[in-house]
């Protein structure tokens, strides 16, 4: 797998790389801002970007939005953001952006190395990794503009924690694992899970966390 | 051991006779001086002979204050330092008086000349009475056989040798007390020589009527031995002096003028050491001028009533100076006065509205600042830790001990972080700093319970800090509307008209809010802070609507 990474911050952007290849991900080119990102996506053609929102020269969210540009121009690419904080703005627009791999993390979450590998494999595959303290405010902020008889409110806390994780991006096996559940037990909550909040079903992992994205998105966007 | 002391003292008392000597002679030049300069020049004032009467009489009274100078090397050893500017040359008269006009040592000069007119005398013929006096007594065998019948002394005639020696011995045995006198006199001389021939920096002095601190107290001979001796010098001569009349068979009771005379140096050389502490102060000083004319005063009606009475004179020097001295308060106190006053204030306030913006806008700067050090330091390297650990951690699979306190570590690393973070959004949300105020109220709608409009659209940002209180205005205003509004809508309009930021935040819930609520009140102080206003609206059934004007000009 070949990932390019941008941070501005040196004793990060190293360790970050480090870390990567240690665990057989081929770092293939770093930037420190924005305009670089656009650079060496075009002239390497990296299955994945690992940016980070704060950069030069601006240092506000200048790497969200050259993030969101890159989604835009190269469908392929997956993108993970790295951030310092959970802002539901940014993540709505960055899911907004495209249909490949995305995640957004909080940047500690890098120290959880096995996760983060995880993350970043499942990204430049396609998949979502979002951090669950995005999900808990995309999940908080569903519950707050809903009517008292939301759906989510009719899930047990069981399918609330499967539906956390799956918001996640992770799959079923992941799931079960986190459970420690069985595969088959985690089946049956996805089932209830999607009979409850009226979506529709499907076999494959990937489309059923967008399913899942969808409907905690709904009333945000 | 005594000879030499002996020889100083004398010495001493010879160069104060001096001083006092040539003193009584410059003091009649002045009086003359002043009285026909002032007069001459005031009376032609209207002509242009005027003009030179006064030039004339300014350059005569400098010279004198020359004079004055040099004759302070009699007591001093050196004269005081004096510094004039060349004189104009300039061929027009009135140029030239207006040239000595502009210049502090020319009024320094007046003044002198005028003072010492007015006290020289009394101070000089004191100072040579009291020397001609014990002279005279020691003095005796040499000349009383002159006066027929012998010289009388009190109620002693002295007719024999014997007598005229035992007179001999007492002068000598008040010599020691006539020297301490006669000092004295010369020291308070000295003292206000020193106040007014003195010359000063002339930037320190008109920093003096700014100010009341002295930048540095001038050399000066010291004032010591101190007043209390000149009191009790003062007293004890009135008494010998009043023994002598009781022992020379009484009468009319002459010691009186003595007691006026002494009475007089006591008053001048505290008045002099009070404006030696005291003359950069304008306040203390105008106190000063106000012992001075006291002084004067009392001495005026003493003079009246030992005169026997009559015509009420000492009412003209007093109405003079009264009104010399209400003039001079008028000037030191003019910042009090109402309309100055109010001009003054005017003024404070516009500096203090300067500098309380800059102040706040300062500390917004400071504030971001720390949050990005705060981004870019601490938490940078702890997320760089909270890696490394993550690390290790990985490569201790076969020692688990190990590896979970590790992930301990890590653990702690990771809640640091997420305290900093909470530390940062506190000073302000990152989206406020990135995307400004319209984006960060549209995040706080998406994260509210409640349903929220939004209408805000600012053409331009206005300077962080008032961004940041507009944001907490409304961050804490729609949470007043979540906690107690039951689920009703709000409304938030952002709109900037005339440099002023104005914010509206509406609900639909029952209203009555309480204006006072702890709430409010800390988001009064944060727009107050930047003189802004908020105002609550909250009629009971009728919503609640809070309304936050915040000036966002510079």
């Amino acid at each position: 797998m070949r990932a390019v990474i941008v941070e501005d911050l040196a004793l990060l952007r190293e360790g970050i790389v480090a870390l990567l290849r240690e665990n057989g991900i081929d770092v293939v080119a770093q930037a420190e801002d924005g305009p670089g990102l656009e650079r060496i996506v075009a002239g390497h053609k990296p299955d994945v970007a690992i940016v980070d929102v704060r950069l030069p020269p601006t240092f506000t969210d200048e790497g969200l939005r050259a993030a969101v540009e890159a989604r835009r121009r190269h469908p392929e690419l997956g993108v993970l953001v790295l951030s310092q904080y959970v802002e539901p703005v940014y993540t709505t627009e960055l899911l907004a952006s495209g249909e490949a791999g995305v995640g957004y993390l909080l940047k500690e979450r890098v120290g959880e190395v096995r996760a983060f590998i995880e993350a970043v494999q499942r990204v430049a595959d396609g998949g979502t990794a979002l951090d669950r303290e995005v999900v808990a405010e995309l999940m908080r902020a569903r519950q707050a503009d809903g009517d008292p008889d939301d759906a989510l409110a009719s899930l047990t806390p069981r399918e609330r924690e499967v539906l956390e994780l799956m918001a996640e991006g992770r799959t079923n096996a992941a799931v079960a694992r986190a459970l420690v559940v069985t595969g088959g037990a985690v089946e049956k909550h996805v089932r209830n899970i999607f009979a409850k909040l009226d979506l529709t079903a499907s076999d494959d992992d990937h489309r059923r966390v967008l399913a899942v994205l969808a409907y905690l998105r709904a009333d945000a966007g | 051991m005594v000879v030499s002391t002996l020889a100083t003292h004398a010495s001493r008392w010879r160069r104060d006779g001096l001083f006092h000597v040539a003193g009584l002679l410059t003091s009649i030049v002045a009086m003359v001086l002043w009285t026909t300069g002032v007069i001459v020049s005031l009376t032609l004032a209207i002509t242009y002979v005027g003009l030179a009467a006064t030039l004339w009489t300014l350059l005569a009274m400098r010279w004198l204050a020359r004079v004055e100078r040099r004759r302070a090397a009699i007591v001093l050893g050196a004269p005081i330092e004096e510094r004039y500017r060349p004189l104009s040359d300039a061929p027009r008269w009135s140029a030239r008086l207006h040239a000595l006009i502009g210049e502090r040592a020319t009024w320094r000069d007046f003044a002198w000349t005028a003072g010492w007119g007015w006290i020289g005398c009394a101070f000089s013929t004191l100072a040579i009475g009291l020397w001609v006096a014990v002279l005279g007594l020691i003095a005796m065998p040499t000349w009383y056989w002159a006066v027929p019948g012998g010289a009388k002394l009190g109620i002693l005639q002295v007719d024999s040798f014997a007598l005229a020696l035992a007179s001999t011995a007492a002068g000598l045995a008040l010599a020691p007390l006539c020297g301490l006198l006669v000092r004295a006199t010369t020291r308070a001389e000295l003292a206000m020589m020193n106040g007014v021939l003195r010359p000063r920096d002339d930037a320190a002095d008109a920093e003096a009527d700014a100010t009341a601190v002295p930048a540095h107290e001038p050399a000066a001979p010291p004032l010591a031995p101190s007043f209390e001796l000149h009191v009790a010098l003062a007293l004890l001569t009135g008494l010998v002096i009043a023994v002598i009349w009781a022992a020379a068979g009484g009468g009319y009771f002459w010691p009186v003028w003595v007691w006026f005379g002494l009475a007089i140096t006591v008053g001048v050389h505290l008045i002099a050491v009070r404006a030696w502490h005291a003359h950069r102060d304008p306040v203390r000083s105008l106190r000063i001028k106000a012992d001075a004319y006291a002084l004067i005063s009392a001495v005026c009606w003493v003079i009246w009533a030992l005169s026997g009475g009559g015509y009420l004179w000492p009412f003209w020097p007093m109405l003079g100076m009264g009104t010399a001295l209400a003039l001079r308060a008028l000037w030191v106190y003019r910042e009090r006065l109402p309309w100055l006053r109010e001009q003054a204030l005017v003024e404070r306030v516009d500096v203090l509205t300067r500098t309380r913006q800059g102040a706040l806008n300062v500390q917004a700067a400071e504030l971001r600042r720390i949050e990005r050090d705060l981004h870019d330091g601490a938490q940078a390297r702890l997320v760089a830790l909270s890696m490394q650990l993550g690390r290790a951690e990985e490569r201790l699979g076969d020692q688990p001990d190990i590896a979970a306190l590790v992930r301990g570590a890590r653990e702690d690393a990771g809640l640091a972080i997420s305290e900093l973070r909470d530390l940062a959004r506190g000073i302000a949300p990152p989206i406020l700093a990135d995307r400004g105020l319209a984006a960060a109220i549209e995040a706080l709608a998406r994260r509210s319970t409640i349903d929220i409009t939004i209408d805000a659209d600012p053409d331009r940002r206005p300077l962080p800090v008032v961004e940041t209180a507009a944001y907490f205005v409304v961050a804490e205003a729609l949470t007043n509307v979540a906690k107690h509004a039951g689920g009703a809508n709000a409304h938030v309009s952002v709109t900037l008209e005339d440099d002023v930021l104005v914010l509206e935040i509406a609900d639909h819930g029952p209203g009555g809010a309480d204006p006072g609520g702890g709430g409010l009140t800390g988001l009064r102080s944060r727009v107050e802070a930047l003189d802004g206003r908020l105002v609550v609206t909250s009629p009971p059934g009728g919503g609640t609507t809070v309304r936050a004007e915040l000036p966002c000009e510079r």
